[in-house]
C-alpha cells in the first residue's frame, strides 16, 4: 500500500465547490479547494434566507459522521477539515494532463496581512482614510481599504483591498499584533511604455503612473515603440488605437512576438470600444475609454502589477478537477438598461434587496421596524418585481430561462411582507411563473393567497421617475389581461436579474479547450451534468447552467462521484481513518482547572478588574489558578501557554482569548503538543463578550467575564473525556430499482470499487427509459440504456436480482440485513451498508372522465408508445391538442412535475418535423420550458404551434360525438371560448412516485405530502434521508428529466461511497449511550431519535446505539422516563450546576 | 365577411403571423405603444387574434390604422419581433384588398403617396383635395375646415396649388413596386 493518497483540486469554494469538496474528504481523499475571492462560502455568504424555510441551512452540510475532523459551525464562517486545503485569492490559471495526473497552475495574491497574527481587532480600519463601495453589501454601503472580507467569516482576519489602498502606511504603523506588512514593492522595476500620439496624454500619464512608483517610457508612435522594445524589455504597455501610421491592434500583434508575456491596454476613443473589445480577443488583457479617470487607470495597472508581479505562481500535481465558479448576475446597467438601474432612486437587483433586508445589511430601521428606502431614507410602502431582467430577452443576448428567478422573488416578497408587516404592497410582474419543483408550486399559492402577494402576468418593459416630483416614486406602465392599461408608482422595484456564465471559469475553458455552449456557459457530455469535454475534468453547480441550491448541491455530490472514480481508477489511495484513541479516564481524578486569560485586546486592561475577578473564582475549589498572558496569538505567547500547561500540569483548560487564537485547529495544535484531549478544552471569545458592554463599566464587564467563566468551568469540572466511538460498517450497497436512476447509482458505486446487489421487481432493467424513443435534444435513449445496462450486466462488483422485491429488513449499527424475495426462486438475505432508494415513478394514468380511446385520447407516454408501435402515423394527423397539468396542480395534486411541458414541446415538435401541416394546439397553465429548454418553446412557436393559456377556473373539456372529438377550451386573453376539432388529444398528467411507504418506513426514511422520498433538506441534502446511510434519487425523489435523474442517481452515490469507503465509523465527541441495568426497553427513545441512532437488540434485550448515527441532539435524554437514556458529557446533573453558577 | 375574401385575408397575412409566432403574449408592445387608447383592441390582443387565425376580428377592427410606426414596441419587444413591420402588413392588406371599412384611410394614405410621388414631398393641399375627390363626400371637406383654417392661419400649411406637375418620384415608386413584384 504504497500508493498515492487521492487529490483533486476544486476550483471555487461557494456552495457547490464546499459540497463536492466535503463529498471527496468524507471519503477520504484530500481535496484543494481554492477561490478567487478572500472569504468561502460564495454566493450565498450574503444571502441570509432560502425559501421555503425563510432561513439559512448551509450548516446542514456538514458531515455527519467523523465530525470532529471538521469543524462544526455555520459554513458561512469558514470551514476546516482534516483532508481539506483552503487557498484563498487564488486564480486557476492552466490544466494540463489526464485524468489521475493533471498539472494544475494556480496563481494565489499573498495577503498583506498574517492572518495567523491579525485578531480582528480593528484598529486599523479606525484609521485606515480610504472609503470605497462595499462589495459584500452591493456597494450599499461604504467601506475602508481594509476591512473584514464577510461579517461571519470565523478567521475574522482584516484584508486590504490593493486596488484602493493608497499605501500611505496608517494600519501598519497602528497594529498591535504586527501582523500588517506591506511587502517592500519594488515598483520600480516594473517597466511599463505608454504609446499615444497626442504629447498632452502621453505625459499626464507619464507623471500618475510615476507618482504610483512605476518606471514609465513613453513613445509617440508603434514605430518608435518597437525600437524602444528592441532596445529594452517592458512588462507592460498601454496604448492608443487610433494612431497615424501603424494602429493599436497591428502594435499590439508585433509587441506580443517580441514579449509573449507583456501586459497590454487597449485605450480608446467611446466609439471604437468594438476594437478594443477585438484586441482583447488577441491578447490584450483589458481596455480604457478615454477619457479615462486617474483613478481608474492607476487601479487597473495596480491590480495588473498584483496579478502578474506579485502573484505567486504553484503548480500543483492532482488527479481530478472540479470546476465549481458558479454563475454571475446579468448586469443591467452595461445593457440598455431601461429600467434605470443605477440612475433611478430605488431600481435595486435582488441580491441588492437581500442584503438590504439582512441582519447584517444596512435597510433595516430598528425604531419602527420598516424597510427604508436605500436612497431617500423614506419608509417604503409599495414594492414591485420584475421577473425576466435579462433572462427570455433577446436585446439582453439571452433567449434562455434564468431557472431560478421566479422563486427567488416570490421569497424575496414573501420575506418582505413577513419582516415588514402586511401594509407593505408588494407585486411581482412576470410573463410565466415557473414553479418547477415539488414544493414549489404550493410556495407559490401560500405567498398569493396567505401572504397577500400579487402576482400580474404582464412585462413592464420601463420605469421613469418624474424629476420634480421624485417622492411619487418609479413610474411603471403596464396591460393587464383584458388589455387594459395601467400606471402605478412604486417606492422600491426589485429587478429579478437573470445569470450569466462565470467570466473567469469562460476565460478558463476557453485558454483550456473545455467546451462550452452558445451562451459561454460549461457544456456537458450528454446524458451526464457533470462530465465535460475533457477526461478527468467535471463541472460542478451551476456552471453548466443555472441551478438553485438543491440542484447545485446535487450537480456537486455528482462531480465529486466523477472525481472519486477518477482516483478510483487511477488506483489511488484513501487516507485511513483516524484512530479512536483511548484517552486517560479522569472520572476519579479531583479536577483541577487551569484558566487562562489573554489581555492584547485594547479594550481588556480599560474593561477589567483582573483582583476582583480573582476573587470571585477563588472561591471556586477545582480552579487551580487564573493567569493574565499577553499576546497569545504571537509565536511566544503560544510557547508561553504550553510552557504554562506543562508546569501547572491542570487536567483540563478555560481558555479566554481572541476568535483567533481558539478555533479548532489552534486546540488541536494544544493537544497535540500538552496532551490534554481537546475536548477538555474549553474557550471563550473575549472579544464578543466584553462587546456586550460598550462604555467603561468595568463592574459589568468584570461580572460579565466572570459569569461566563463560572459557566465554562462548570461545563469543564464534569467532563471527562469519553473515547470516540468505532462502528464496524458494512462495506457493500443495495440499490432498490432498475430504471436509469438505479442504474447509475449502482454503475457509479461499483465503479468506486464496492459490491452492489441491484433489485428490481420486473423483468427486464432499464425502467420509464425502455419506452422512449429520443430526448428534446435528439438524443438516442435507447442506444444510451443499452450502453448502460451492458456495463451493469458485466460489471464484476454488481449482481442483479431480477423479478425481486424487498420482503423484510432489519438495521443494526452499521448494517442491514434485508431479506429478498424472488418471484420463483423463493428468499435470500442480503447484509449491506447503504440503500439507495430508486424505486422510480410513473406517469399519472389518465382520469376514466377524459379519456375514451377510440377518440385518441391518450397521455403522453401512451402518444409516444403509440408511434412507435404505428397504432398511430403521425403523417395521418390533421389536428392535434395537447392538455397540460391534466389532473395535477390543483387541489389533489399540488405539484408541477418539471418534465411535462418539456416532453409536449419535444412531441409538438416531432408532429411539426413529421407533418408540417399538422396543426398543434398546447393547452397549458404556466409554459415550465426552464433553463436552456426556451429554446424549444420558441422553436416550437416559430413552426406554428398554437398556446392557449387556460386558468383552473375554466379547465379544458373533450367532447365526444359521432366519431369526433371536440376540445372546448377558453383563451384567456381575448376571453372568448374556443373550440377545437381533434384527431388527438395528448394529457400531460404529471408524475405519480412509485415508493411504498412500507418500504421506505423500513429503511428509515420519510414520505413527503406528495409521497415522494422527503429529503433530509430539500436544498441542503437533497438527496439524504435522515437515516445516514439511505438515499434516494431519480423519479421517486422528485419529478426530473433523465439528466437530472443522472445526476441524483451520482449524488445518492457518492453519498453512499462516503460511507461505504469506511471499515469502521468514527463517532462524534458527543454522543447518546444507555444505562441498560435501568432501562425498562419501552422504546420510546428508539421511536424518537430523528436519526434511526438506536435500535433494539432483541436478543441481547437492550438498546444499542449507532455512535456514527447519532448526532448527540439529546431528545432521547429528553424522553426518557427512566433517565437512563444521556448524552455522555452534557449530564443533567452537570446543566443545573452551569446553571447554578451563572446565577451565583 | 364572405368566406372568399377571409381566405384572401388570411394568405395576404401569413407572413404577418410568421413574423409574430413567437409571440409570448407578455404585454410589452401594448404598454408601450402610445396609440393604444385610440385602438378598439390593444396589439397584444391583435396579434393573439393573428395567432389564432381570428382575421375577421382583426379586420372589423382599425386598431392596424392607429398604428403610427413609432417603432416602440420593436425596439422593446423581449423576442426581438419587428411587429410594426407586421403591423404595415396588415395595413398594406387592408389596402390592396379595397375593404370596405378602410375606405378611408386607404384613401387617406393613398392620396397622401401621390402627392409625395409628384413632388418629392407633401402638398398640402393638394393632397387634401384629392382625398376630397376620392372619398366622393361633398360634406366632408367641412368637417377639415376649422382645422384647415388654424393650421393655414400658422403657416402649417401653404395655399399653393401645383396640381398638374410632374411626377418626381414616380421613377423609384415604379421600381419599388417592381421589387415587390
Amino acid at each position: 500500500m504504497n500508493k498515492a493518497i487521492g487529490r483533486t483540486v476544486v476550483a471555487g469554494a461557494g456552495l457547490s465547490g464546499i459540497r463536492s469538496a466535503l463529498d471527496l474528504a468524507e471519503t477520504g481523499y484530500k481535496v484543494l479547494l481554492i477561490d478567487t475571492s478572500d472569504h468561502i462560502g460564495g454566493l450565498l455568504c450574503q444571502l441570509d434566507h432560502q425559501f421555503p424555510t425563510s432561513t439559512c441551512g448551509y450548516c446542514r452540510m456538514l458531515p455527519m459522521f467523523d465530525r470532529d475532523r471538521s469543524s462544526q459551525h455555520c459554513l458561512r464562517k469558514g470551514l476546516v477539515h482534516e483532508n481539506i486545503d483552503i487557498l484563498l485569492s487564488t486564480e486557476l490559471i492552466s490544466v494540463e494532463g489526464e485524468p489521475g495526473d493533471l498539472t494544475v497552475t494556480l496563481k494565489q495574491t499573498p495577503s498583506l496581512i498574517d492572518p495567523d497574527l491579525c485578531t480582528g481587532c480593528g484598529e486599523c480600519e479606525t484609521v485606515c482614510p480610504v472609503f470605497v463601495n462595499d462589495a459584500f453589501n452591493e456597494g450599499l454601503t461604504k467601506r475602508k481599504a481594509i476591512y473584514l472580507p464577510s461579517p461571519q467569516s470565523f478567521a475574522n482576519a482584516y484584508t486590504i483591498d490593493y486596488a484602493a489602498c493608497t499605501r500611505c502606511g496608517e494600519c501598519e504603523k497602528i497594529c498591535p499584533t504586527g501582523a500588517v506588512k506591506f511587502i517592500e514593492q519594488d515598483r520600480e522595476t516594473f517597466k511599463i511604455l505608454v504609446v499615444d500620439d497626442e504629447k498632452i496624454v502621453r505625459d499626464s500619464m507619464k507623471e500618475w503612473l510615476k507618482e504610483e512608483g512605476f518606471s514609465v517610457s513613453t513613445a509617440d508612435s508603434g514605430q518608435t515603440a518597437l525600437d524602444l522594445m528592441g532596445s529594452q524589455s517592458f512588462n507592460m504597455m498601454l496604448t492608443d488605437i487610433k494612431m497615424p501610421g501603424m494602429d493599436g491592434v497591428a502594435l499590439l500583434t508585433k509587441a506580443k512576438q517580441i514579449n509573449e508575456d507583456l501586459c497590454v491596454i487597449m485605450m480608446t476613443a467611446y466609439a471604437e470600444v468594438d476594437s478594443a473589445v477585438g484586441a482583447m480577443k488577441q491578447g490584450a488583457l483589458d481596455y480604457l475609454t478615454k477619457p479615462f479617470d486617474p483613478d481608474v487607470l492607476i487601479s487597473m495597472v495596480v491590480k495588473i502589477y498584483h496579478e502578474f508581479e506579485i502573484a505567486e505562481a504553484r503548480v500543483e500535481k492532482v488527479d481530478a478537477l472540479i470546476l465549481s465558479g458558479g454563475t454571475q448576475f446579468f448586469r443591467p446597467e452595461l445593457g440598455k438598461n431601461s429600467y434605470g438601474y443605477g440612475v433611478l432612486p430605488g431600481v435595486i437587483t435582488g441580491l441588492e434587496f437581500e442584503r438590504l433586508i439582512s441582519g447584517t445589511g444596512p435597510g433595516l430601521d430598528p425604531g419602527s421596524g420598516r424597510l427604508l428606502h436605500p436612497q431617500t431614507g423614506k419608509p417604503v410602502r409599495k414594492m414591485a418585481w420584475i421577473q425576466c431582467v435579462g433572462s427570455r430577452d433577446v436585446h439582453s443576448g439571452a433567449s434562455f430561462c434564468s431557472s431560478v428567478c421566479c422563486m427567488i422573488s416570490i421569497k424575496e416578497a414573501i420575506l418582505a411582507k413577513e419582516k415588514f408587516g402586511r401594509d407593505l404592497e408588494t407585486t411581482i410582474f412576470y410573463m410565466d411563473m415557473r414553479t418547477i419543483g415539488k414544493t414549489f408550486d404550493g410556495y407559490r399559492l401560500t405567498a398569493q393567497e396567505e401572504k397577500g402577494v400579487r402576482f400580474v402576468r404582464a412585462r413592464i418593459h420601463s420605469l421613469s421617475q418624474d424629476s420634480q416630483h421624485a417622492d411619487k416614486g418609479l413610474h411603471a406602465r403596464y396591460v393587464d389581461l383584458g388589455g387594459i392599461v395601467h400606471e402605478e408608482d412604486f417606492d422600491l422595484v426589485v429587478l429579478a436579474t437573470g445569470q450569466r456564465p462565470n467570466q473567469q471559469m469562460a476565460d478558463l475553458a476557453a485558454k483550456n479547450s473545455i467546451g462550452t455552449n452558445a451562451w459561454g456557459f460549461i457544456e456537458t457530455q450528454p446524458f451526464s451534468m457533470t462530465r465535460t469535454s475533457r477526461a478527468g475534468i467535471l463541472s460542478g453547480g451551476s456552471l453548466s447552467g443555472l441551478k438553485d441550491i438543491s440542484e447545485s448541491v446535487t450537480c456537486s455530490s455528482a462531480a465529486a462521484l466523477g472525481a472519486c472514480k477518477v482516483m478510483h481508477a487511477a488506483g489511488k489511495r484513501r487516507r485511513p481513518e483516524s484512530d479512536g484513541e483511548i484517552p486517560v479516564d479522569l472520572a476519579r481524578e479531583t479536577p483541577r482547572i487551569l484558566t487562562v486569560l489573554c489581555r492584547c485586546g485594547s479594550d481588556f486592561s480599560k474593561k477589567l478588574d483582573v483582583e476582583v475577578l480573582e476573587a470571585g473564582l477563588a472561591r471556586i475549589p477545582e480552579i487551580e489558578s487564573l493567569e493574565i498572558m499577553d499576546n497569545l496569538c504571537t509565536e511566544e505567547g503560544w510557547t508561553t501557554l504550553i510552557e504554562m500547561i506543562e508546569k501547572k500540569m491542570p487536567n483540563r483548560l478555560v481558555l479566554g482569548s481572541c476568535l483567533s487564537c481558539s478555533h479548532k485547529q489552534k486546540i488541536k495544535q494544544l493537544e497535540t503538543s500538552t496532551g490534554l484531549a481537546s475536548n477538555l478544552i474549553e474557550t471563550m471569545d473575549m472579544v464578543s463578550v466584553l462587546k456586550r458592554y460598550p462604555g467603561s463599566h468595568i463592574r459589568e464587564a468584570t461580572q460579565g467575564i466572570e459569569r461566563e467563566l463560572k459557566i465554562l468551568i462548570s461545563k469543564s469540572r464534569f467532563k471527562n473525556p469519553v473515547p470516540m466511538e468505532r462502528v464496524a460498517s458494512n462495506q457493500a450497497a443495495l440499490v432498490i430499482g432498475g430504471g436509469i436512476a438505479g442504474i447509475t447509482s449502482a454503475l457509479s458505486i461499483a465503479d468506486c470499487g464496492y459490491h452492489v446487489d441491484l433489485i428490481e421487481k420486473g423483468e427486464s432493467i432499464g425502467g420509464n427509459l425502455l419506452w422512449m424513443d429520443k430526448t428534446v435534444d435528439g438524443l438516442d435513449i435507447q442506444a444510451y440504456l443499452d450502453e448502460c445496462v451492458k456495463r451493469l450486466e458485466s460489471h464484476e462488483q454488481i449482481t442483479i436480482h431480477k423479478q425481486t422485491r424487498v420482503a423484510s429488513t432489519a438495521q443494526r449499527p452499521g448494517e442491514f440485513a434485508t431479506v429478498l424475495q424472488h418471484e420463483d426462486k423463493g428468499h435470500q438475505t442480503l447484509l449491506h451498508g447503504v440503500t439507495i432508494l430508486a424505486t422510480g415513478g410513473n406517469q399519472a394514468p389518465l382520469e376514466p372522465a377524459v379519456g375514451d380511446s377510440q377518440y385518441n385520447v391518450f397521455t403522453q407516454k401512451e402518444f409516444e408508445m403509440a408511434i412507435q408501435d404505428q397504432t398511430i402515423h403521425p403523417e395521418q394527423l390533421n389536428s392535434v391538442v395537447m392538455i397540460q397539468c391534466s389532473g395535477t396542480r390543483d387541489e389533489r395534486r399540488n405539484y408541477c412535475s418539471r418534465i411535462c411541458c418539456i416532453r409536449a414541446l419535444k412531441n409538438a415538435l416531432f408532429l411539426k418535423e413529421k407533418n408540417s401541416d399538422t396543426q398543434v394546439y398546447i393547452l397549458y397553465r404556466d409554459m415550465m420550458s426552464y433553463g436552456f429548454f426556451e429554446d424549444y418553446y420558441t422553436r416550437a412557436k416559430t413552426l406554428g404551434v398554437i398556446f392557449f393559456q387556460y386558468d383552473l377556473e375554466n379547465k379544458p373539456v373533450t367532447e365526444f360525438t359521432d366519431g369526433h372529438c371536440l376540445v372546448k377550451t377558453h383563451d384567456l386573453l381575448l376571453d372568448m371560448p374556443v373550440e377545437i376539432e381533434a384527431d388527438c388529444v395528448i394529457h400531460a398528467t404529471g408524475i405519480l412516485p412509485d415508493l411504498p411507504e412500507a418500504l421506505a418506513d423500513q429503511y428509515g426514511a420519510a414520505l413527503d405530502g406528495f409521497h415522494f422520498f422527503k429529503e433530509a433538506d430539500s436544498k441542503f441534502r437533497p438527496v439524504d434521508s435522515m437515516n445516514y446511510r439511505v438515499f434516494s434519487c431519480g423519479l421517486s425523489l422528485k419529478p426530473c428529466t433523465i439528466e437530472e435523474a443522472v445526476s441524483s442517481a451520482e449524488a445518492a452515490a457518492i453519498r453512499a461511497v462516503r460511507v461505504l469507503a469506511h471499515e469502521r465509523l468514527v463517532s462524534g465527541k458527543t454522543v447518546a449511550t444507555t444505562r441498560t441495568a435501568t432501562c425498562s426497553l419501552c422504546e420510546m427513545c428508539v421511536d424518537t431519535c430523528p436519526y434511526g441512532a438506536r435500535f433494539v437488540d432483541s436478543l441481547e434485550e437492550k438498546i444499542v446505539i449507532d455512535p456514527a448515527a447519532c448526532q448527540g441532539c439529546g431528545v432521547c435524554a429528553a424522553v426518557c422516563p427512566s433517565g437512563s437514556a444521556v448524552l455522555e458529557g452534557l449530564g443533567s446533573q452537570q446543566m443545573l450546576d452551569a446553571i447554578d453558577m451563572a446565577l451565583s | 365577411m364572405g368566406q372568399t375574401t377571409n381566405d384572401r385575408l388570411l394568405a395576404m397575412t401569413e407572413t404577418a403571423k410568421e413574423m409574430v409566432g413567437t409571440c409570448i403574449q407578455c404585454g410589452t408592445c401594448t404598454a408601450s405603444c402610445p396609440n393604444t387608447e385610440f385602438m378598439d383592441i390593444t396589439p397584444r390582443h391583435m396579434w393573439r387574434l393573428l395567432l389564432t387565425d381570428h382575421m375577421d376580428a382583426i379586420f372589423s377592427s382599425k386598431s392596424f390604422i392607429m398604428c403610427s410606426s413609432c417603432y416602440y414596441c420593436t425596439l422593446r419587444c423581449p423576442r426581438g419581433l419587428e411587429l410594426t413591420a407586421a403591423m404595415s402588413l396588415l395595413k398594406q392588406a387592408a389596402s390592396k384588398l379595397e375593404l370596405k371599412q378602410f375606405r378611408r384611410s386607404s384613401l387617406f394614405y393613398k392620396s397622401f403617396l401621390d402627392s409625395v410621388k409628384k413632388h418629392g414631398r407633401v402638398k398640402e393641399m393638394e393632397f387634401m383635395t384629392q382625398y376630397f375627390m376620392a372619398m366622393k363626400n361633398p360634406v366632408l371637406p367641412f368637417a377639415y375646415a376649422v382645422l384647415g383654417l388654424k393650421l393655414l392661419s400658422k403657416g402649417k400649411v401653404h395655399p399653393e396649388f401645383p396640381f398638374g406637375s410632374k411626377g418626381k418620384l414616380t421613377a423609384l415608386f415604379n421600381k419599388v413596386a417592381e421589387l415587390e413584384g
